[in-house]
């Protein structure tokens, strides 16, 4: 059997694409609510994630097949078809904010004056090609994206040491558990990273020991994440909340960058260029699922309609970034939960059983 | 086919490359840019009167000084006197190279930071931006001609922004630390206050008290040099202005200052003067010079009491003193002798007492005492947050030591 990825693309996707859209405005959300317990928002929402990915790798050790088999076979292919569109729907919204994040860091910090919105239409040229391929193109983007960006978050991190103050951090849990919980909550959308593996299901050749290596760089990137809402916090302390865009902002204190000039950029930049990809990997998961649901057979129509259709929100919504930003955080979280815990958990549960049940049937 | 295929993705090549261009990388005609270098801020009656030193890009392939201008615009908001700016002159206001702000004396009887949150919310501006009091008219001072440099703006930043190694007489802050400080559970930010000094007057910060720092003779020199009438600006920054929920409420003279930095900041390299020390009857003075300072300052907390315990380490070499005809004086590393240091460390406890005094008087907590309460001691947070600095007590300790 040909597999489109290998485990080491799997472990590589994680730490390339993870902690990616978590750099922008969600560190400063985490404090508006939580304040110096932002890093437990982050770290609630991981653990979730994580819970969810040790599922996720019990069902592929157990079956073969994919995602969408093992739906068609759990629960018939209609309502199969309908599950997935719910994450059609999932992987729209997930990916507008982050969209969105990008959109407006390149407009505020690399631009001058304000451009015109075309600007931002080549990201949906790339998107709309990215989204054309088979599954190894993300296989082989996180092989190479991988070093990109962890050199750009080394830089970043290595530059706001000396502003840190750790101290800040103290004490721990004085906030109570329900800022925690709000925060944790408002930021669902830009977590459930396990989801990615759900769909990775069945498609990369599963090896006695690969579980410890997928755990392992989750964990790395879990890590990269948390600290870098410390760092962020540290850095700002009561003002955090007030810090729109993390990725510019821990950096540009040090000493260094007041003597030579921002380049921190250089960091920024790596982040950026893999962010490009990152973003549309929601989108060509989009893309499957629409010729799934509609049994669509040529390659172009797919993305021709998920990249407009996010062009097209992202420019009628141009000018209300902040009622998206608002509704998306308040009013979501529960949907995001479910979609990216405790479903995926329910459907590795069925696939158990399925799987035993196959066994029983031979 | 195959050419077909070709010719449209150059196509598509082409029309992305129409896009990316398509603002110009959002580059500014050069003709129509102001770059800011400062903001000076004042208020005239109910309005903000925001004055840009602004640095004139001129396309010339001689070498030829900094060209400066200032333009004044006046609004009910700092944002609309900023673009008042822009509207008078038809420049594009560019604040990214905008590294200092200062603030007017009659603006800090208000609450400053209605000023300063504009420039920490706008994204037009870094927020590592100095910030700075000036004594009178904001305006006024920026205006005035300096020997150190054509545009005054990069002088006053050459003086308030010191790397670490070079005397650390100064609380320089920007808009960050002091956004962060007012925002912080104690309400307490402070930014250093801009004297404007003749250089052919003495600096009368440096007279009072009868210590004076290396700082300040430095400057002197400076301005000694100049020959332009017109020219003799020279600008004093140890003062540092204390504010409590943005409102001046005290000030920090210029050894206050220096040992609030020995406290809290990095110390290395700065020199203080320890002056008619006795020897057989002659009066000798020395000038120290840090090589290694290291404080502590923590704060013990009980259900009976609330100790402020501050620590101070520095291991100084002698820089420079009076004595003449000694062997010793040849010496690179001579050892410091006792009486210096007994006087030295005098100097400093009586300032660090000062600086909990001035505190306490002032209810600025600068030193961040309400923090450290908070975090270190959180059980006892409750118990102290509105009394802690009329319970406070102390326990200073000040050693300085050196070659033996």
């Amino acid at each position: 059997m040909q597999f489109e990825l290998k485990t080491r693309q799997v472990c590589l996707f994680f730490i390339a694409f993870m902690p990616l859209s978590k750099l922008f405005i969600m560190p400063s959300i985490m404090s508006g609510y939580a304040n110096e317990d932002a890093w437990l928002c982050a770290t609630l929402n991981l653990l979730l994630d994580f819970v969810t990915l040790l599922f996720v790798l019990r069902a592929i050790r157990n079956t073969k097949m994919n995602v969408y088999r093992l739906l068609e076979r759990t629960i018939g292919k209609t309502f199969a078809k309908c599950v997935l569109f719910l994450y059609l729907i999932y992987f729209t919204l997930k990916n507008l904010l982050p969209l969105n994040e990008q959109k407006e860091y390149v407009m505020r910090t690399l631009y001058t004056l304000t451009p015109t919105l075309l600007y931002f239409l080549p990201f949906f040229f790339v998107a709309f090609y990215f989204c054309t391929k088979n599954l190894r193109v993300i296989g082989r983007t996180a092989d190479v994206l991988w070093l990109v960006t962890a050199i750009g978050i080394i830089i970043l991190f290595c530059l706001s040491f000396s502003n840190i103050e750790l101290s800040a951090l103290l004490p721990i849990g004085a906030n109570g558990a329900f800022s925690v919980l709000k925060g944790s909550c408002a930021s669902l959308t830009w977590f459930g990273d396990a989801v990615y593996l759900l769909f990775f299901m069945g498609e990369f050749k599963f090896n006695k020991g690969d579980e410890k290596k997928i755990i392992l760089s989750f964990i790395v990137s879990a890590v990269a994440i948390i600290c870098f809402v410390i760092v962020f916090y540290t850095v700002f302390q009561s003002i955090a909340f007030r810090q729109k865009f993390a990725l510019t902002e821990i950096s540009k204190y040090s000493t260094v960058i007041n003597n030579i000039g921002r380049f921190d950029y250089i960091g920024i930049m790596m982040v950026l260029f893999s962010n490009l990809f990152g973003l549309s990997i929601p989108l060509f998961f989009s893309c499957k699922i629409l010729n799934y649901v509609f049994s669509i057979k040529k390659k172009w129509i797919s993305p021709l309609i998920i990249t407009s259709l996010h062009a097209l929100i992202i420019m009628l919504f141009y000018k209300r970034v902040f009622s998206i930003e608002q509704f998306i955080m308040n009013y979501t979280g529960i949907f995001f939960f479910i979609m990216a815990n405790v479903l995926p958990i329910i459907i590795c549960l069925t696939a158990k059983k399925e799987d035993k049940n196959a066994i029983k049937e031979s | 086919m195959q050419s077909k295929k070709a010719k449209i993705i150059l196509l598509i090549v082409f029309a992305i490359s129409v896009f990316f261009f398509s603002s110009d990388f959002g580059l500014i005609d050069v003709e129509k840019t102001a770059i800011i270098t400062a903001i000076a801020v004042d208020k005239d009656n109910n309005d903000y009167e925001v004055t840009a030193q602004i640095a004139v890009p001129e396309a010339t392939d001689t070498n030829s000084e900094n060209l400066k201008t200032q333009i004044t615009g006046k609004a009910s908001t700092i944002g609309g006197a900023i673009k008042n700016l822009g509207d008078f002159s038809g420049w594009f206001p560019k604040l990214a190279f905008c590294n200092l702000i200062l603030i007017g004396e009659n603006l800090t009887d208000d609450n400053v930071i209605d000023v300063l949150d504009y420039f920490a919310k706008s994204l037009r501006v870094q927020d590592s931006a100095l910030v700075a009091m000036t004594e009178g008219k904001a305006g006024e001072l920026i205006s005035k001609a300096t020997p150190l440099d054509n545009i005054s703006a990069f002088a006053l930043q050459k003086i308030m922004l010191k790397n670490i190694g070079f005397d650390a007489d100064i609380a320089s802050t920007d808009i960050k630390t002091f956004c962060q400080g007012h925002y912080s559970i104690n309400g307490s930010a402070f930014m250093p206050i801009v004297k404007d000094v003749k250089s052919s007057e003495d600096n009368p910060q440096s007279n009072s008290g009868g210590q004076s720092s290396g700082g300040s003779g430095s400057s002197n020199q400076s301005g000694g040099s100049s020959k332009k009438e017109d020219n003799n600006n020279l600008f004093d920054a140890r003062t540092t202005a204390l504010f409590l929920n943005g409102k001046k409420v005290g000030e920090l003279s210029p050894e206050l200052t220096q040992t609030y930095n020995a406290l809290f900041s990095a110390f290395e390299g700065t020199t203080f003067p320890v002056d008619n020390v006795t020897f057989n009857g002659q009066n000798t003075n020395y000038l120290l010079s840090v090589v290694d300072c290291m404080p502590k300052v923590k704060l013990h907390a009980t259900e009976n009491d609330l100790t402020l315990k501050i620590q101070l380490n520095m291991y100084c070499k002698v820089s420079d003193h009076s004595a003449s005809g000694s062997s010793e004086a040849l010496s690179q590393n001579m050892p410091i002798p006792d009486r210096v240091k007994e006087k030295a460390e005098q100097f400093f406890a009586k300032n660090i007492e000062e600086l909990v005094m001035t505190e306490k008087q002032t209810g600025c907590d600068f030193m961040d005492i309400k923090q450290k309460l908070y975090r270190f001691n959180h059980k006892q947070y409750s118990r102290y947050k509105d009394n802690y600095l009329s319970v406070l007590k102390t326990d200073i300790s000040v050693s300085v030591y050196g070659q033996k």
